[in-house]
């Protein structure tokens, strides 16, 4: 199993999370604790770009859930940009797909 | 002993070899006598009886004694400690008449202050020309110092012994604490889940649930239980997590659903008390928490005939239902939204009749998510599921599980999620009711 790994970079919209790896029991609190500790501003938007996670369950949703009410308590956005199909397809089953906003690259086009 | 200065050198006569000369000399003039009494060991001779009739100097010393007071007054064994005396009457005195030698026995000698010196003894017997034991020659050599670190070696022993044994206790211990532990979760794991289930009338129940690890207290739970119009209620779901928090999760699930149910069986009513509940608990307060889950309400039908099954679901894979003509439908629910996220969430119904034959199975994602293949890499899938599922139809609630529950078993250390299923099945043949199962889990 491959860890997580989490690269941060700011941008004019705001800060984007490249999360890759497991988004597991054991790993999931990492992201928690990262994006918890992320400034947001007002209007920004905060882009977790999921393209290199490999897989994700519960816990994973949880921290992913963390993130938007961290976003949404700093009056701002959240998007999810280049979800795999395996996690598409979790997040069409638990109905996600209509809470998050989904995005086919981690760049604003 | 051979004269001094007869050597090959011996004629050339120079100064430095006189040096040489005096000092072998004064070695030399050391006298048999004089060897004997400041030998660095101990000599003593006594008689057959063990009367001792020469000792010398250096034991006498050793012992602080007077001579005067032990030749012809004492025997050997008079010099020797209460256990030294036992040793020797029993042990060492046999043998030396038996072998007429013995070599390096340890033995303890006791010295005019009452202190033990602990030695170690070699006696020779001397045999008269006619073969007749004369008297028995005694060395005896001061072994104290090894005897100390024998003491010490010993003493080293019984400490590692003994810090042994307090490991040992201390491992009994952690063992002892770790298995109350692990009792009182699955008491507590127990109280998330019914001990059996009812018996439907008409209805062929079965369930399994598998625990990832009994350590982390599972988040997968199900109930089935009467509403008393006739009609039962269900639900089977997963909160998120693991642990404590996760069946404290799981217990606020159960009989939050359990009451709502009571109160209006409603499946979409019943799941949106859920989340009104779950939503004001956790995530409202930063804490997002949650869970997937299917309720439903089943009625059976009379003697033998379809039962009707209304369900909703909130972010749970749907149902499957086998049928008895060997086909599998999917109960899709598409669009509802895992319980506890959002103040308010869609639930999305659905509905079906089950035939004699036919077989509803409820499952949670530990079966579609376990690690398969031989790295663990890839993931049992829900495609795989609905084949393996599809092969079994037509089948029995029973059959189902026991299949599933083998299958399951053979993910091995891959099942890293708990799992849950309930199956609920119209028998086939409605003149033969089938036992209804009640087994827990």
């Amino acid at each position: 199993m491959s860890p997580l790994s989490l690269t941060h970079r700011d941008t004019v919209a705001g800060p984007v999370l490249l999360v890759a790896g497991e988004l597991d029991f054991v790993h999931a609190a990492e992201l928690r604790r990262q994006v918890e500790g992320l400034v947001l501003h007002a209007g920004q938007c905060l882009v977790l770009d999921l393209s290199g996670v490999e897989f994700c369950d519960s816990t994973g949703i949880t921290a992913l859930l963390a993130a938007r009410q961290h976003a949404l308590a700093a009056e701002a956005e959240i998007v999810l940009a280049a979800v795999p199909a395996h996690l598409e397809r979790i997040l069409t089953i638990v109905g996600l797909v209509q809470v998050f906003t989904l995005r086919a690259t981690a760049e604003d086009t | 002993m051979s004269r001094t200065g007869e050597g090959p050198d011996s004629s050339r006569g120079n100064g430095g070899r006189a040096h040489t000369h005096a000092a072998f000399s004064a070695l030399l003039e050391d006298s048999a006598e004089e060897l004997y009494e400041s030998a660095p060991c101990g000599y003593l001779s006594t008689l057959m009886d063990g009367t001792i009739a020469k000792i010398n100097t250096t034991l006498l010393n050793w012992l602080g004694l007077d001579r005067e007071d032990v030749v012809g007054r004492r025997r050997f064994v008079d010099l020797l400690t209460v256990g030294g005396k036992l040793y020797h009457e029993t042990h060492f005195a046999p043998l030396l008449r038996m072998q007429g030698e013995l070599r390096g026995i340890a033995l303890e000698m006791r010295t005019a202050q009452g202190a033990r010196l602990a030695v170690l003894v070699s006696s020779a017997v001397k045999y008269g020309s006619e073969g007749d034991p004369l008297l028995i020659r005694t060395t005896v050599f001061d072994a104290s110092d090894r005897r100390a670190y024998e003491e010490e070696l010993l003493r080293r022993r019984q400490e590692a012994e003994h810090a042994r044994a307090e490991a040992e206790a201390a491992r009994r211990q952690a063992e002892a604490d770790r298995q109350r532990l692990a009792d009182a979760l699955a008491v507590l794991q127990r109280s998330l889940l019914p001990e059996t289930l009812p018996r439907l009338p008409g209805i062929e129940t079965a369930v399994y649930y598998h625990t990832a690890s009994p350590d982390r207290l599972g988040g997968d739970f199900y109930d089935l239980f009467p509403l008393g119009d006739g009609r039962w209620a269900f639900f089977l779901g997963d909160v998120c997590g693991k642990g404590p928090e996760a069946a404290s999760l799981t217990s606020l699930t159960r009989h939050t659903l359990r009451t709502a149910a009571h109160h209006d069986p409603t499946p979409v009513t019943a799941l949106t008390t859920l989340n009104t509940v779950l939503h004001e608990r956790y995530s409202a307060s930063g804490d997002p928490r949650y869970c997937t889950v299917v309720y439903g309400i089943l009625e059976p039908g009379r003697d033998g005939g379809p039962a009707t099954v209304q369900l909703a679901s909130g972010g749970h894979p749907p149902a499957l239902v086998l049928r008895a003509d060997g086909g599998v439908d999917l109960l899709s629910t598409p669009g509802g939204l895992l319980v506890g996220v959002l103040p308010s969430a869609p639930v999305v119904t659905a509905g079906t009749t089950l035939a004699p034959g036919d077989t509803l199975l409820l499952y949670t994602d530990g079966l579609t998510e376990a690690r398969t293949g031989p790295t663990r890499a890839s993931l049992y899938g829900e495609d795989a599921l609905y084949g393996f599922v599809a092969a079994q139809a037509p089948t029995t609630a029973q059959e189902l599980v026991t299949a599933l529950t083998a299958l399951l078993k053979g993910f091995g250390e891959g099942l890293d999620d708990d799992t849950a299923l309930l199956a609920l099945g119209v028998p086939g043949i409605p003149a033969h009711p089938l036992p209804v199962s009640d087994d827990p889990r």
